[in-house]
Parts: C-alpha cells; structure tokens; sequence
C-alpha cells in the first residue's frame, strides 16, 4: 500500500521530473500567456476529447516492454485510408465513421503485425526502429496515395482528386455530406459543468460500494468523497462556475476513452496481459516459462496499432478534415511526449498515466504559443517551442531512463528498491 | 539440377541474347548513319511535307482570310454609303461570315477528290529540292546561333553592369536580395549580320525550288499559298538542334510513318542505340548472375541491390535519351557536397557511439559560423575559412558537452541521441527567430528572425570549392575543388585512424570490454570520436551550403543525420564498423539513384514528387535493415 512506504524525496524527484518539470513550465506560461481560462478549459476540453484515446494506444506495448511505440503513425496511416474510402463511397454520419473503424481493423492488425515481426529483429531497439519505420511506412504512404490511388484505382467523390496535379487532393474534407464530422462528438453533448458533476457522482457512488465491500479503508476513502466535495463546492463560486461556461463536453468520446481504459485494465489482468508484464519484465526468463515471447510481442504491437487507427479517426472526425499527406507525421511524437509528461516511462505506463500527461501536454499546447510571443514577434515562435518541447520531453526521458538504468546496473539493491 | 547450374544456365542464355542484341545494334547503328537511314528520313519528310501542303483545311484557312479581305472591300464599296433603312443594308460582320461560307465551300469542293497517290508520281525531284532545302536551313541556323553567341559575348559586360546597378539599388531601398544578380541580355536589338542574310537568301531560293517541284502536286497552289506555308514546311524540314532520332519522332507524330517502306527496320534503325544499351544491360545482369555468390559475400545485398537500381537508371536515362554525362557530373557535385557529412559518421561509429543521430548539432554550429561571416561580410575563400573555424570551434564544444552525456548512457546512444538532435535542431529555430544578426542578407526585411533560407552569392561563398579548377568533358563537369577537399578530409580522417589515438578508439568501437582490459580510457576515446564527429558535421554542412548555393535554417538540419547515416550504411559499413572507402561507395551510390531518379521519374510521371519518396524509401529501408543486424537476438 502506498502509504506504508517511505516517503523518499530525491527518488519522487527523479522519476517524476519530467512531469513536475512540466507542471511548472505550464504554470508559467499560463501566467505568462495571461490567456482567458475560459478558453484555455474550452480548447482543453476539445484537444482532449481528440488526443486522448490515441495516447491511450501506447500503453499495452510499453507493459510488454517495448518503449514508446513510435510506429503508431502506422495505425494513423491505416486509419486515413480507410476514411478515404468511406468518403469515396460517400458513407457519412455515425455508420461512416462505424465502417472506417470496421475497415482500420483488418488494416491495422496486418501492419501491426508486420511491424511487430520487424520489431522482433531489433529487440532493445524498438523506439528508434518505430520511429524510422514510421519515416519508412510514410515514403510508401506517399507512393500509395500519390500513384496508386486517384491514377490506378479511379477515386470519383468530388473533392478527392484535383485536376492537373497527380494523386489524391492535399486535403481530405469530412465536414461535407460525405463525411463524418462529429459523427461521434454529436452523439451526445453535455455541459463541462454537468459532465464534472457526473464523473464525480459515479466516483463517489464506487468508493461507497468499495468502503461497503472492504477494499478501501474507511478512512481513505472519507478523505476521497471530502475532496470530491470540495471541489463540488467550489464550482458554485461565480468566478470559478464562470470557467466552465457555454463549454460542452462530448460525451460519447469521453465514453468511449473510458471504456478504452477498462479495456487497458481489464485486459492486464487476463493470462495475455500477464504474458506482457511477464515479457516486459525480462524477456529470458519469460522464455524460459514457456511463453512464446515473439509472439506476445507482436500482439501487443497489432493491439496498439488497431487503437490508434481508431484513435486517428477520432481525432479527424473532431477535426473535421485533414491533411492527406502530414496528418499522421505528428502523432507518434505528440502522444509519445504526452504520456512520457504524465509521469509514464518506457517501462511503465498506466492509464492514469496518459490521462495527466495528455492534460498537461496539451494544456502547454495552448499556452506556449502565446507566452512565446513574449521571446519575439514572430508567430511561427509558439510551433517552434511546441516542436523543441515535445522533441525535449522526449529526450529528457529517455535520458533519465538510461541514466536510472546505468545506475541500477552500478547499484543492485537500488534497482530491487526502485523495482518494489 | 543445382541451383549454381541453373543460374549458369540463365547466365549463358542471358548473354547470348545480349550479344545479339549488340551486333543487332551496332549493325543497325551503322545502317543508320548510311543510306537506310537517309532514305527512310527522305521519304517520311517527303510525306510530311506534302501532306502539310496538301491539308484542305489550310487552303480553307487561306480562302477564308481572302474572302474576309474581299467583303471588307465590298462593303466598303457597295453598302457604306446606303441609308440606314435601307431594306438591301447588310452589317459588315453578317457579310464577311456569308462570303467566308462561301469560299470554304468552294475550296473544300475543289479539294475534295484531289488526294495524291505518291506511288504514281515521280518524287525523285521534290525529294532532292527537299534535302537541298534542309541543308541550306541547317546552314542559315548555324550562322545564326554563331551570330546570336557572338553578340551575347559582346553584350554581357553591359547586362552584367546593369543587373549589378539594379541590385545595388535594391540593397540600398533595403528590399531583399538573394542570390546573385541574375544576368539578362537584352536579345532585341540584336540585327541579323551579313552571312546570316545571305545563308537566308539561299535557303530562300532553295524553297521557291521546293515550291515549283510541289506545284507539280497541287496545281492549285499558288505562290501566295507557299508563303502562308512556308513557316510549317521549314519547321517539318529542319529544326535547330535536329538530329535523326528528334526528325525520326517529329515526323512519326505527324503520321508519317506509313510512308516506309519497311517499317520493322525502320524502328530498329531508329532505336539502335537503345537496343545497343539493352544488350549491355543484359550483359552486366548476366555477369551478375554468373558471380553473384562472390558479388554478395564480397558486397552484401543493400549494395547489389542499390547498385544494380544505379545501373538500370543509367541505362533508362540513356534509353530516355537524357543526357547522362549532365547527370553523372550532378551527382560527382552531391557527392562532393554530402561527402564530409557522411565523413562524420566515421569517428561516431569508430569510438563506439554508433551511428550518430545527433550530428544535427554538429550541423547547427557550422551553420552559425556560415553566418557569422556573411554578417561580416567576408568574402571569398578567406570567408569560407573564417566559417569553418567558426563551425569548428563550437561544434568542438558541444560535441565535448554531448559527449559527456553520452558517456553516461553507454548502450542506448541511437535513440537518445536522435530525439536529442531533433530537441537541438527546434531550440535552434527559436534561436534564429532572436540570435542578434543585422546584415539584410540573412534577416527578413520585415518581420523578426533570419531567413528560411539564406542565398549565398559571389561575394560569400558560393561554389567556392565546386568552382575551383573545375573543368568540363563534353557534358560532363568535374568538380575539382569540391573532390580535392573531400579527398583532403578523406586523407585526414585516414591518417588519423592510423595514429595510436585512432587504432585505440577503434578498439573501443569494436570491443569496448576488451578496450577497457586493455587498459584504454573507454570514456576519454568517445570523447575524441564524439568530439571529431561533431566537427566534421560543422565543416560537412557547410561544404553542403557552398554547393547548394544556399544556407538552409530552421527544420532543414533535422533529417540530414538521417540521411548521413543511410549513406554511410549503403556503403557497408555498421553500426560497429565503418571504414573510409564505406563513405565514398555509399554517398556516390546514393546520391547517385537520387539525382539520376528524378529526371527518369519525371520522364515516367511527369511533375511528380518520386525522387522525395525514393529518398524517404532508401534513406529509412537501409537504416532499417542496419538496426535488424545489429539489434537482433544478440541482447537476448
């Protein structure tokens, strides 16, 4: 139990620093910005709403001890070509974007597992591999959609190919009757405000049951419900009730992140997950008790692969349209710096994880551009520091980690205490 | 049956195809030059010409115009001067549109049955009065490219003046300025000499003989005709630059290919050279199967594969009619230009670090040395050193400050290191936005920050090394400079890998365990090979700006240690091993299926972006393939 270990300042400090790091640079350049909370909550709400169920996406295979995978882009790619298809045929609304999701699977799984076999010959390997492969798939993407789609397989949905220039259009547009824009934000919205209180409620209504069953303390869970309360409270003071104002919340989306976490969770706790901790752990000794370790590895990579072509198209579906040859380029470094921010790192990862990391990470998003403006004019600044950010996170953890490592290889009894 | 057999087998057969395929060519490359080909040219112009001629919709064309003259003359004479009321009034449009009706009716009437059968009439005399005419034009052409190059010599000092006067201009209005000034002569008031008329004038007499052999033909055509005709008929007979294959494809698209004789032959004869490059083709794809077991142990498979790739495209950019010496010389250019970055790889992969991903800092550092001296306004090659030292000295700072940190993660070097360069190449775009430089070359003139790219000119360092003591073989130019610096770093890096420094800090990259029982200091020869590395990408990148013509900031440093990184792999080095001769093998191989794939790729699919692809492809492939030899099962 958490509380029964001892307090140690300096480890708190190492394996959050990237995180408390963060929390601090946010708070900065939220002063600093001097933005609207109004509007940074708004914003906030819908980043989250798209970004969250594709940072989601990499926990499985950091569990089975592959690190970040950078590869995700892949499932991205997936997912673009089945939105693609759906907008030739002009299947549009909430069984549009059921069919690209029907359609991502089959795809997904196949380059997953192709990834997952490539993955097997570079073992220790696997983020910088992911990431080059990521550059790789993106070269045969280009040739996909430059040379075969739109010139050997005719495309005929308005919009899709332009004359003149070779290939399917820069953009691919869903907001038009062909597509599926909010097809899944729309389901059902609910004010920021009413959701907050939801959430809460149902929190509340589990720790109860759990204080009835015996699985919390009394005492731990009085102080979670106080808590809860307070916060209730607060949002009855006009000034903070003002934050949450016209914010509606997309429920559906948030419904379907929740239930990618109990999927997350659920998911460890059968004999496969168990397999994936046991391989992520040390992958000898995993072989040694008869687990097929390539093959694990590989289904962790196809799961990951599949959620974030899902994760994709419900990014796209908020967005409305994207850029048929840059949408996915990003997607491997946002979600990979997001969860790594959370507190996550390359060899552990929790849900909770990824949800704080991709609020912090996002929460810098908006408010770096406009404290950028404070270092120079220009307004190029914000993309640039939201580039060295997200790139420097990344680093950063990755040093830490290797640093730690070395360090636990110098010291055996530091490892066994950092691994309890 | 073995499969060595089999393979001998195809390889026999290969070569005896490609034998033929040869003696065919040369035989038919023959014929070409001889009077096959000079009777086929001869009877395809002859029926372009006389069915350019013999066009109804020409004479159309011409009667109409005629009887357009014709109503406006009517009108003025018969219907101007009537009342506006008048009832036999007519509008000059309606009649011009009435008599032009008529006289294309009329013409369509006279020619409607008069297609000439060739086979009845004797050709023999327009077809001299022809090759006459096409020589006499090829003589009027010449003189006039000698004339037109000759008044270029003498006017360039004038337009270089002026541009220069433009320029200065500009520069003191403070609008930007990139590059140098561009030089235009103004061709207007150039006047046709002496020789040109009279060549002129004999090229002109020669047609009016084209015209009096083709009236044999068309009686109807009348002189006026063959003036309105003269500017087709002189474009069917000769063009500047013609040679048999540009006359041969002209007049096939004209359709003239149905006056051959013997078509079959024909299209051999046309495409000689093509069959000859065919069977050469053939013969290498033989050899290779005969000795491919040796080829692979000896070169690995990314570099048959590469190289078999740059072969197949110097023969397309051949079969393409490309010109392939230009092409070649481009790539001695990029190799030139990539070589030092490459270059770096080696000290990196020496000293054990592996392939460093993190030379974008290296490349930052010279870049802000390149700048330092346009700010400065240091010209020429004093510039270029001044740049180099620059680069030099911070890139050996950084490289010592990475180098320590990298001496703390021994083992997980590639990915950090290539998230470190990236974080390095965005904290530098932020630089650039502020970094306090004033010259209007380098800043935007309005807004903040330094330019996306900065062009160098003539008086910094532009093809400073391509330039010097470069020379030219027909269209093959040799970068001197740009070689010799290359070999000059080449001799260096070798030399220093010699010394008892560089065979220890090789020990480490191979051994480092045995290195440290040895009794080296591990730590100390990272430091130097991470040190060196670095180093060499400040002075790389900069040799990359001078060639390129332009200082790339911001993103454009990003992706280069990729690209250094695949090159050096294409030639065979590892992620453990890398020699000098791995640099030279893989920049030339590389760069070479880039710059000889986009003009074929441009031939295949016009406008597209394919060469990017491909380099995306190459690039990351052989990374790729590198990280699955080195990583694999041996870290359990």
């Amino acid at each position: 139990m958490a509380n029964e270990k001892k307090f140690n300042l300096s480890s708190f400090l190492r394996s959050n620093a990237v995180m408390i790091l963060f929390v601090a640079l946010s708070i900065v350049c939220l002063l600093a910005s001097g933005q609207n909370l109004n509007k940074v909550l708004g914003d906030l709400t819908g980043r989250m709403g798209r970004n969250i169920f594709i940072v989601l996406a990499l926990i499985i295979p950091v569990v089975a001890g592959m690190g970040i995978n950078f590869a995700i882009t892949i499932g991205a790619m997936a997912a673009q070509i089945a939105c693609l298809w759906t907008v030739e045929w002009g299947i549009s609304g909430l069984p549009g974007m059921l069919l690209a999701a029907a359609i991502t699977v089959p795809l997904a799984s196949f380059f997953g597992f192709l990834i997952g076999k490539l993955m097997n010959k570079m073992k220790g390997q696997e983020m910088i591999g992911g990431l080059i492969l990521g550059y790789f798939a993106n070269g045969l993407y280009q040739l996909l959609f430059l040379f075969v789609f739109g010139n050997l397989i005719p495309l005929n949905a308005p919009g899709l190919v332009v004359k003149g220039s070779t290939g399917v259009a820069n953009t691919i547009d869903l907001s038009t009757e062909r597509g599926f824009k909010y097809a899944l934000d729309d389901v059902w919205r609910m004010p920021l405000l009413d959701a907050l209180y939801l959430v809460l409620g149902i929190a509340a209504a589990i720790i109860l049951v759990m204080m009835l069953l015996k699985k919390i303390k009394q005492r731990r869970g009085l102080i979670i419900i106080g808590i809860m309360a307070v916060v209730t409270g607060l949002t009855f003071i006009p000034p903070i009730a003002a934050i949450f104002e016209n914010i509606s919340a997309p429920m559906a989306t948030f419904g379907v992140v929740a239930l990618l976490c109990l999927f997350n969770t659920a998911l460890l706790k059968t004999r496969l997950g168990q397999n994936f901790r046991a391989v992520g752990q040390n992958r000898t000794v995993a072989n040694a008790s008869g687990i097929n370790v390539d093959r694990v590895r590989i289904i962790a990579i196809m799961i990951s692969t599949v959620l974030a072509g899902w994760g994709q198209l419900i990014f796209v579906q908020n967005m409305g349209s994207f850029q048929t040859y840059g949408a996915h380029e990003q997607v491997g470094l946002y979600a990979g710096a997001a969860i790594l921010v959370g507190g996550a790192s390359i060899r552990k990862a929790t849900n909770s994880q990824a949800i704080l990391g991709c609020i912090l990470f996002h929460l810098m998003f908006i408010v770096v551009p406009d404290a950028g403006k404070l270092l120079s004019s220009d307004a190029s600044i914000g993309e640039y520091l939201r580039a060295f950010i997200s790139y420097g996170v990344i680093a950063l953890a990755l040093v830490i980690h290797a640093w730690s490592g070395i360090q636990k290889k110098k010291n055996p009894r530091e490892a066994l205490a950092v691994r309890r | 049956m073995t499969t060595s057999k089999v393979r001998r087998i195809i390889a026999f057969a290969l070569t005896a195809i490609a034998l033929i395929a040869i003696v065919c060519g040369i035989v038919t490359l023959i014929l070409r030059n001889g009077q096959t080909g000079e009777d086929a040219l001869q009877s395809m112009r002859l029926h372009s010409v006389i069915n350019a001629s013999g066009d109804v919709e020409t004479f159309v064309a011409i009667a109409e115009k005629q009887a357009t003259e014709a109503a406006k003359q009517e009108y003025n004479e018969k219907y101007k001067s009537l009342p506006r009321n008048d009832p036999n009034r007519i509008s000059m449009a309606e009649l011009t549109k009435m008599r032009k009706a008529e006289a294309a009716e009329a013409t369509r009437a006279m020619y409607a049955n008069s297609s000439v059968d060739l086979s009845a009439m004797d050709t023999t005399g327009l077809k001299a009065a022809l090759l006459d005419y096409a020589n006499k034009l090829k003589d009027y052409y010449d003189a006039k490219d000698e004339a037109e190059k000759a008044y270029r010599a003498t006017h360039e000092a004038e337009a270089r003046a002026k541009a220069e006067a433009e320029r200065q201009q500009k520069l003191e209005a403070g609008e930007e300025v990139i590059g140098d000034p561009v030089i235009v002569i103004d061709m207007s008031k150039f006047v046709a000499t002496d020789e040109m008329l009279e060549k002129q004038a004999i090229a002109d007499e020669a047609y009016l003989i084209v015209g009096t052999e083709l009236k044999k033909f068309y009686p109807l055509i009348d002189d006026e005709t063959l003036n309105t005709l003269k500017p087709t008929l002189s474009d069917i007979v000769f063009q500047p630059g013609d040679d048999f294959a540009l006359l041969y494809d002209r007049y096939v698209e004209k359709g003239s290919a149905v006056a051959l004789e013997n078509a079959f032959l024909a299209t051999l004869v046309r495409h000689a050279d093509d069959i000859i490059y065919a069977g050469l083709a053939l013969l290498i794809l033989a050899l290779m199967i005969l000795y491919y077991e040796t080829l692979s142990k000896k070169l690995g498979l990314p570099r048959i594969v590469l190289g078999s790739f740059f072969i197949l495209l110097c023969f397309l950019t051949l079969w393409f009619d490309l010109s392939l010496p230009a092409l070649l010389s481009n790539t001695l250019v990029r190799l030139g230009m990539n070589s030092i970055m490459v270059l770096a790889m080696v000290p990196g992969i020496q000293c054990g670090i592996s392939l460093n991903l993190g030379l974008p800092i290296g490349l930052v550092a010279g870049l802000v040395g390149g700048l330092c001296t346009i700010e400065w306004g240091i010209p020429g090659i004093a510039g270029f050193a001044v740049a180099i030292a620059i680069g030099v000295v911070i890139a050996a700072i950084a490289g010592w400050l990475y180098a320590q940190m990298l001496n703390r993660l021994k083992g997980e070097e590639m990915s950090v290191t290539t998230y470190v360069g990236f974080s390095i190449v965005s904290l530098m775009c932020i630089a650039w936005l502020v970094l306090p430089f004033n010259s209007l070359k380098l800043r935007w003139p309005m807004g903040t920050g330094l330019r996306n790219t900065v062009g160098l000119d003539s008086t910094n360092f532009k093809h400073i090394l391509d330039d010097f003591l470069s020379f030219s073989i027909g269209d093959l130019t040799i970068p001197t400079g740009a070689l010799l610096f290359m070999a000059l770093m080449c001799l260096l890096v070798w030399l220093f890998t010699r010394s008892k420094t560089g065979v220890a800090m090789a020990a480490v990259g191979n051994n480092p365990r045995f290195a440290e029982a040895t009794g080296i200091n591990v730590n100390k020869m990272r430091v130097i090979g991470t040190v060196l590395s670095t180093m060499l990408g400040a002075i790389g990148i900069l040799v990359y700006s001078q060639s390129y013509g332009f200082i790339q900031l911001y993103t454009a440093p990003r992706q280069m240690g990729f690209v250094a990184a695949s090159a050096i792999l294409i030639g065979g080095a590892t992620t453990t091993r890398g020699k000098i001769s791995n640099v030279l093998i893989g920049t030339f191989l590389f760069q070479g299926v880039l710059t000889l794939g986009m003009p074929v790729a441009n031939v295949l699919v016009p406008g597209s972006t394919f060469s990017e692809t491909l380099r995306i492809l190459i690039s990351n492939g052989i990374i790729l393939y590198a990280l699955t030899k080195s990583g694999g099962g041996s870290r359990g």
